[in-house]
């Protein structure tokens, strides 16, 4: 084949990729997560019922450090994690971290769990609609667990699908303290 | 013969280079696109893929393919059909496989194929309903899906729906026979690669054989055939058919063993591969590999198995003696592996094609298939003792320009979902047009041309009218593949085009649209798209002009349910309807006349007379 056949088509070749990576990429711009200080103010603007059925406005927590939890007692993986949670919030507590559990569940199943498990952070329970305000914020596939860390100015510096690892959190939150 | 062998090793480098760097663009673009990409999710609906289907008037087989490395709980299915006149006993699930759970004790899980039955108990003899599966799974890489639900819609035959030549329903009122379901439950129920399989395994087979056998009058066969004759010379003289037959069949077979296990691998690649193949990108990339496999067929270049592997397996392939079965079979075996030109790329895209079905007995046995296609003149060959070879010819050369066609026609329907349905139409138009030009459409035929160039005349002349159509059709707004032009029809008489429907999509918009057409008769279609007969109604019925010049006279609504709303399924249920198809209408009151529905397809004389009762 001679040279300038070959150059044509690859020059095409790059031109389709082109474009085609042009039009993905707005494409999925549109699902893209809010940037830090939006999907912040998002978790800081919201409002859930708690399992001690008050309302609880994530307000009041503005100015710590923030750790907000997705979960369910049904999901194995997000158990795991909890234990590690309980002793991060008894550590670090004092200066100004604060966990926040939402748990896609129903409440006569949370209640006898966080007992079990001696959770020392507010529970909140959402219902499926809660997983789409997780969609909202980076979640893509709305699954479990899911883990958001906001600093103290309300901006969101982690957000994790999937296990939360104690030496990733240690390394994320330490700083910010 | 030495100079010659010199040239084609310097053409094989040349052409080596070329695939080289093909590879390298490829491997950037995927570096690009693998980063880019989320971390390896599925989305609900593709890691628990489910379908259901109605087996006899009282069983319904559920089916979830689960993807590997996804699970289900046993515990944690709901099942509800939408009406609840049908009830489902959900307690019979399978035993699935134990998990320990420290806190919830024994937990049992399902992984890979779930298919289980559920027994249903229908309080009517027919229905339509909407079967609802909610389940709840996680992923071994520790994420857990919130309850999801899917559903699916089945038909308990003996719907008083006429079958569209009018006929009677052949079902009876008492043997409410399952039918097939009417429409898969959502767009992502099927991978769009498994859909290509849906034909079975053996249609599949027969397929590939095919293929082989096609391939087998590309000039490649010609590589194989001085080591079939180097198999049988030996024996000279003595040489009978039925042990040429015998040799070559032992060629062939050791051949197809190399190809199956190819499959295979391709197949188990598959499985490994099935997260990524849902996502765009890899579509789109292996849409341009087929793009690329299908330039080499068109002649721009040529793909090859590296000149030194080449020259390795062929010296190791003339070190084996003929003669003895196995060594023969051996033989095979390694010609597999300096497949010819021309039958590189199209390889290359069958075992892209089976990698993305994720089966591996599958892709075993159709790449065993085509290569035994590909053996057939090679057994011919062989059995014939040597005294039949096939004649070179430039058809050779449209044969393999079909196989370009075909793999341009792959790379069109991977990607046709994900664009919009203007741009895979035009890409067929275009498709279907350069196909005709190869194959001579428009060159006018030689005095005494042979049968064969007449008959690929003819279908080029074909191609080029088809494309010619989809092309007039996408560009004058049409998007129907099967019917291009069917807007062509709509334009010239403005008279043809569909009735205009006021859509309505709550029961309160149906009342106050009632209120509006005061004086007038009502009907009122519940539309889906999945629903067929309503696309047959549209199509057939209400295009009529007789029907159409009654519509003209009464006030007519449509309430597309395709999304179920909880609106939507209000409004049906006001009217007691299942879902669509369904017509109702309604007198100049705005009250509802009995025993003039419609439910299923009428054609357009029937329809009209129902209309006429309508009217009155």
């Amino acid at each position: 084949m001679n040279r300038k056949l070959q150059t044509v088509l690859i020059g095409t070749v790059a031109l389709l990729c082109a474009v085609s990576g042009v039009w993905f990429y707005q494409s999925s711009q549109a699902d893209r997560p809010p940037d830090a200080t939006a999907a912040g103010n998002m978790v800081l603007g919201a409002k859930l019922m708690g399992v001690d059925d008050q309302v609880h406005p994530f307000e009041q927590w503005r100015g710590k450090v923030l750790i907000v939890n997705f979960w369910a007692t049904w999901c194995a993986p997000c158990r795991e994690e909890i234990p590690g949670f309980v002793k991060f919030q008894q550590a670090y507590g004092p200066a100004g971290l604060q966990f926040v559990g939402i748990a896609i569940d129903q409440k006569p199943r949370v209640i006898p769990y966080a007992q079990e498990m001696g959770i020392n952070y507010p529970l909140l329970v959402g219902g499926l609609e809660t997983m789409d305000f997780a969609r909202q914020l980076g979640n893509r596939m709305s699954v479990l667990p899911f883990t958001l860390v906001l600093d103290r100015t309300g901006k969101v510096v982690l957000s994790e699908v999937g296990i939360l690892k104690a030496d990733k959190l240690e390394k994320t939150v330490k700083p910010l303290l | 013969m030495g100079e010659r062998v010199d040239r084609n090793r310097d053409r094989l480098r040349v052409k080596f280079s070329v695939v080289l760097r093909i590879a390298v663009a490829a491997l950037v673009w995927f570096a690009c696109v693998s980063s880019a990409a989320e971390p390896d999710l599925l989305e609900p609906d593709q890691a628990f893929r489910f379908s259901a289907r109605l087996v006899d008037a009282d069983r319904i087989e559920v089916h979830y393919q689960i993807a590997p490395g996804y699970y289900l709980y046993r515990d944690k299915f709901k099942f509800q059909a939408i009406p609840d006149a049908v009830a489902i006993d959900a307690s019979q699930l399978p035993p699935g496989k134990v998990k320990k759970d420290e806190f919830f004790g024994d937990v049992q899980t399902y992984r890979g194929d779930l298919k289980f039955t559920l027994p249903v108990k229908s309080a009517s003899s027919s229905a339509r309903f909407t079967l609802k599966a909610v389940s709840q799974g996680c992923a071994d890489i520790g994420v857990c899906y919130p309850p999801h639900e899917q559903s699916a819609e089945l038909v308990l035959a003996a719907l008083s729906s006429a079958s569209p030549d009018g006929a009677a329903s052949p079902f009876t009122r008492r043997s409410p026979a399952a039918t097939l379901p009417a429409a898969p439950p959502t767009q992502s129920e099927e991978s769009l690669i498994a859909g290509l399989f849906k034909g079975g395994l053996g249609v599949l087979i027969a397929s590939f054989f095919g293929f082989g056998l096609l391939l087998a009058f590309t000039p490649c066969v010609f590589p194989m055939i001085p080591i079939l004759s180097g198999i049988l010379v030996p024996h000279g003289e003595r040489l009978t058919h039925a042990r040429g037959f015998a040799l070559s069949l032992a060629y062939v077979l050791g051949m197809a063993l190399a190809y199956a296990v190819a499959g295979v691998a391709a197949g188990m690649l598959g499985t490994m591969l099935s997260a990524a193949l849902q996502n765009p990108w890899v579509l789109s990339a292996f849409a341009l590999v087929f793009v690329a496999l299908a330039f080499s067929m068109f002649g721009f270049y040529e793909l090859q198995l590296p000149s030194v592997l080449q020259s390795n397996v062929a010296a190791t392939t003339s070190k084996l003696h003929g003669g003895h079965f196995a060594s023969v079979f051996a033989m095979g075996i390694l010609s597999a592996l300096i497949v010819g030109p021309c039958v590189a790329a199209p390889l290359a895209g069958a075992l892209l094609y089976i990698s993305q079905s994720g089966d591996a007995v599958l892709g075993g046995s159709a790449l065993f298939a085509m290569a035994l296609g590909m053996g057939v003149p090679l057994v011919a060959v062989g059995a014939s003792a040597g005294a039949l070879l096939p004649k070179a010819g430039p058809w050779m050369q449209t044969v393999q320009r079909f196989f370009g066609v075909v793999l341009l026609g792959v790379a069109i329907y991977l990607v046709s979902p994900l664009l919009p349905a203007v741009v895979p139409m035009i890409a067929w138009a275009a498709l279907l047009i350069v196909f005709a030009i190869y194959v001579h459409a428009i060159d006018p035929l030689p005095p005494g041309a042979p049968g064969y160039r007449k008959f690929f005349k003819g279908v080029g002349v074909l191609a080029l009218v088809a494309g010619a159509s989809l092309l007039v059709g996408a560009l004058s707004g049409g998007r129907d593949l099967l019917q291009p032009l069917s807007v062509l029809r709509g334009a010239s008489s403005a008279a043809e085009s569909g009735p205009a429907f006021q859509r309505i999509s709550s029961v309160a918009e149906l009342d106050s649209a009632l209120n509006a057409a005061v004086g007038k008769p009502v009907l009122l279609d519940f539309y889906a798209d999945w629903c067929v007969s309503c696309k047959e109604m549209e199509r057939y019925t209400f295009s009529d002009k007789a029907v159409r010049d009654r519509l003209a006279r009464m006030s007519i609504l449509q309430a597309d349910v395709t999304a179920n709303l909880d609106d939507h399924k209000a409004l049906l249920k006001r009217f007691h309807l299942f879902g669509p198809p369904g017509i109702v209408f309604f007198d100049r009151g705005g009250r509802e006349i009995d025993g003039v529905r419609v439910v299923g397809f009428q054609p357009a004389e029937k329809f009209a007379a129902t209309l006429d009762r309508a009217l009155q």
